[in-house]
């Protein structure tokens, strides 16, 4: 895996002044910006893997940013997103907010407020980056168990014991202690405790989810 | 002396008195030559009736052949002279008999120089003398000369001539004059029978020639003192005709003038005359009497009075006069061009009068059109409230961020004074680009006075104000305006901000008339074309349409469809478009939705002297327009550039299909 991109912000706003003057304070502060001019100028040359964030103009003719906001989630986006606004709409700033925005800023907006909301969006998008590559290594991980072993993970991560885990699969003990083995080693984990963790933090609760995990 | 010397020296005094009159008529009225052909002839009658008294007291045979000869020359005149007046004066006697008389006579003349004695008497053999009257007079003894039968030819021929004027003239119904002229002519031609009936020796009595004139000079007397008569009459008539139109025309407070052009005197009537501080007496000339009329309007008089005069024109025009004490009042004049018979214009009539209180009135109407159409801008302005501020904040952030990454440069330890500068550059052009949005603004918003004057304006430049200001709006209600605009447009007469006005009006009545719509659906076609000497602008939408049946009322006043409208701001639309002599009128699309269209004259603001007339009349509204209710909604595209869907291929085709369905 080579090295991530340094962090980069997104700038999205159909004023071609407001772009400029924006990525210039964000230049001066030693930032790297890209600037676009429309929603769809974004989605057509941005890529994913590029860390940073992402500020967007809320009203914009056409495609808007809320528009983009919806696009971003439904492809899983991770890239925090600071909105910038002209009004103080209520409705709209709620709308963003519930939709994951991570901050509303009105225009005209004060380096003291953005930078810092840069800033503070840009560790937030590290973080996540983090968390997601993690997450999925994990998930690479439990990729390579054959489907036996998956239920058994399911059955070890909820705390039940290997007797418990032999009575429910309808199998021997001695061939569920084999399968905990190649798990715990197939998922490079110390113990049990660990890998109830690691199952926790993919979201795996039980039969069904881990199935729809996988 | 003899009673015979008297009556003679009476006639002849009579006829040069009356020949002296006519004389001095005809020196002051030079076209009535009638009146000098008179005097001639009363001067040869007087001159005869003197040829007369000679002959009478002619000693010798000599002495009378002279005066017998010369007598003549006066008869020629006489004769020649009387026809030419009886064929002016009485406008009657055929004109052969005038020209056989003229012809015959003037024969007779030369004969009488030929012939050794005369053309009466190839001699004259002695001078008898015989009592008459108390005195002894002479009388001729001699030959006749035979052709002075011609002569009395030419008399039968004015005999004739003399009656069929009368006739004529007693036909026509001039009966005084037929008996009195005409009586007195045919009296004298049949006296003057006398003259061969004493050459032949019918009768002995002196010749008295002169006295078959005295009956027309007696006519013509009392036909003068009747003329007198007349125009005393005449002049009293005229006096009180006078005082009646002076009363009439102070009571109407009407000034009458009339403006003599050849000798630039000008006559104004007294009332009018004391109003504008001349003194009672005295020459008026164009220049004094433009001097109390207001500056501004000096110029456009004259230009309409040299129209009227060079084309022979009505004068009709409404100007500003100063009074003596100071004060404007409004004055429309109205006036004819006299020509003479050439038909060269000499003389100018006419009337005028203050319109000072309906001027008022009527400004005072437009003034209160005025302030209700800058109500209903405000109004509007309102609703656009938001996204104007809005439009403000996009320089104002560009201008933030710019400073503050200036500040920020400046801090580091190497300052890169070209990024200084040029951010300093953007600055200030963001700042001129926020003024710009407020000077829109207070264009719209500013009262000012109602105005005096048009501007050329350019409708796709109206077009593009209108759209800048609706800017943001229309990106708030998601709605997108595709224009199809008319390259090199025509200017158009008007005012600017009212124009700005309606289109406004018609824009936010089209989003209104989309708010219910899905966002896919929100468009509006602007678009502009010139045809026919005029510009018409139109705004289609796809909205809902008008009921058919209600196409005309939607510009009525308090006709409102919506729930929070007061039906006012189409009906302002079209005061304001009727102010601009145009037209505004609203279509059904085939398809949905409505288009409204306007047109306006390709006029240039020079060719009209005044503001639109209405705008004056004042056509007045009532109350404040509190119209369209705004639909908050998300955002969209603006401008044909950014759409690139089907839907712009369709408004484009479609268009020109609604273009060509004026109603």
């Amino acid at each position: 895996m080579s090295l991530p991109p340094s962090p980069t912000v997104f700038v999205v706003d159909d004023d071609a002044a407001i772009r400029k003057a924006v990525s210039r304070l964000l230049r001066s502060a030693g930032i790297a910006v890209t600037v676009f001019e429309s929603p769809r100028e974004f989605l057509a040359q941005y890529d994913p893997n590029t860390p940073g964030c992402l500020v967007l103009d809320l009203a914009m003719p056409g495609f808007n940013g809320l528009q983009l906001q919806t696009v971003l989630g439904e492809r899983g986006s991770i890239l925090p997103i600071i909105f910038l606004s002209g009004h103080g709409d209520v409705s709209k700033s709620v709308q963003a907010m519930k939709g994951g925005a991570f901050d509303f800023l009105t225009k005209p907006v004060n380096a003291k407020n953005l930078l810092p909301a840069i800033r503070a969006a840009i560790e937030r998008g590290a973080v996540a980056r983090r968390e997601q590559a993690e997450l999925s290594e994990i998930r690479a991980r439990l990729d390579t168990l054959t489907p036996r072993e998956r239920e058994v993970l399911e059955h070890v991560a909820t705390g039940k014991l290997n007797k418990q885990v032999a009575g429910d699969l309808g199998i021997t003990e001695a061939t569920v202690k084999m399968h905990r083995a190649r798990v715990i080693a197939k998922m490079k984990v110390q113990s049990v405790a660990e890998l109830a963790r690691l199952t926790e933090r993919c979201g795996i609760r039980g039969t069904n989810s881990l199935k729809s995990a996988a | 002396m003899s009673w015979i010397t008297v009556f003679w020296s009476i006639n002849l005094g009579a006829c040069l008195t009356l020949a002296a009159f006519y004389c001095a008529v005809w020196c002051k009225q030079r076209q009535t030559w009638a009146h000098l052909l008179f005097s001639c002839s009363a001067v040869a009658a007087a001159a005869i009736s003197a040829f007369e008294l000679g002959m009478m007291n002619a000693q010798t045979v000599e002495q009378y052949q002279t005066l017998v000869r010369w007598v003549h020359v006066p008869t020629w005149v006489l004769t020649v002279s009387f026809v030419a007046f009886v064929r002016l004066y009485l406008r009657a006697g055929r004109r052969w008999l005038a020209w056989s008389i003229y012809g015959l006579r003037t024969l007779v003349l030369a004969l009488n120089f030929i012939f050794p004695v005369s053309i009466n008497f190839r001699a004259i053999t002695d001078i008898r003398h015989f009592s008459c009257a108390g005195e002894i007079v002479s009388v001729p003894v001699g030959i006749p000369n035979p052709w002075g039968l011609l002569s009395q030819v030419s008399l039968l021929l004015l005999l004739i001539f003399s009656v069929d004027a009368t006739i004529s003239v007693w036909r026509r119904g001039d009966r005084r004059r037929a008996l009195l002229v005409g009586g007195s002519m045919i009296f004298g031609a049949i006296l003057a029978w006398h003259v061969p009936l004493v050459i032949w020796g019918v009768i002995e009595v002196p010749f008295f020639l002169g006295f078959t004139y005295t009956a027309v000079v007696a006519a013509m007397g009392y036909e003068l003192s009747s003329d007198m008569a007349r125009g005393a009459r005449l002049a009293h008539e005229l006096e009180l005709s006078d005082k009646r139109l002076s009363l009439a025309a102070d009571s109407a407070d009407l000034g009458l003038w009339e403006w003599d052009l050849s000798k630039d005197e000008i006559w104004v009537s007294p009332t009018r005359r004391a109003q504008l501080g001349f003194p009672v007496s005295g020459k008026i000339t164009f220049e004094d009497l433009i001097s109390r009329w207001h500056p501004d309007d000096r110029d456009k008089v004259r230009q309409a009075l040299r129209d009227a005069i060079k084309n022979g024109k009505d004068y009709d025009a409404e100007f500003r006069r100063v009074l003596s004490d100071g004060s404007v009042g409004w004055v429309a004049a109205r006036g004819r061009v006299q020509v003479n018979k050439q038909g060269n214009p000499i003389r100018l009539l006419g009337v005028s009068m203050d319109i000072t209180g309906r001027k008022l009135a009527a400004l005072e109407a437009a003034r209160q059109r005025h302030d209700l159409a800058h109500l209903a801008r405000v109004s509007a302005l309102g609703e656009l409230s938001s996204s104007l501020a809005h439009e403000l904040t996009h320089p104002i952030t560009a201008i933030l961020s710019n400073a503050q990454a200036a500040q920020r440069f400046l801090d580091a330890d190497e300052v890169d004074l070209n990024e200084v500068r040029e951010i300093l550059n953007d600055i200030v052009t963001e700042d001129q680009r926020a003024g710009e949005v407020i000077h829109r603004l207070r264009g719209l918003l500013k009262k000012g006075e109602p105005q005096t004057h048009c501007d050329d304006v350019d409708l796709n430049e109206v077009i593009g104000d209108v759209l800048k200001l609706m800017r943001s709006d229309l990106i708030n209600q998601n709605v997108t305006v595709d224009t199809n605009l008319a390259q090199n447009l025509p200017t158009v007469a008007g005012d600017r901000v009212q124009l700005q006005q309606v289109l406004l009006n018609l824009m936010l009545n089209a989003c209104e008339a989309l708010s219910n719509h899905n966002s896919s659906e929100r468009q509006l076609l602007i678009a502009s074309k010139s045809e026919n000497g005029e510009v018409r602008v139109s705004v289609a939408d796809r909205g809902g349409g008008i009921p058919e049946g209600k196409r005309e009322q939607v510009f009525d006043r308090f006709f409102t469809t919506k729930k929070e409208g007061m039906g006012l701001g189409l009906s302002i639309c079209r005061t304001i478009i009727n102010a601009h002599k145009g037209e505004i009128w609203a279509t059904n699309n085939s398809d949905r939705g409505a288009t409204f269209h306007f047109s306006l004259p390709i006029v240039r603001s020079d060719a009209l002297s005044t503001v639109p007339s209405e705008v004056l009349d004042g056509s007045v509204l009532t109350t404040t327009e509190v119209s369209v209710t705004r639909v908050t909604a998300p955002s969209v595209l603006l401008g044909s550039a950014a759409t690139g869907s089907e839907a712009e291929e369709l408004w484009v085709s479609a268009s020109t299909a609604l273009l060509e369905r004026k109603q």
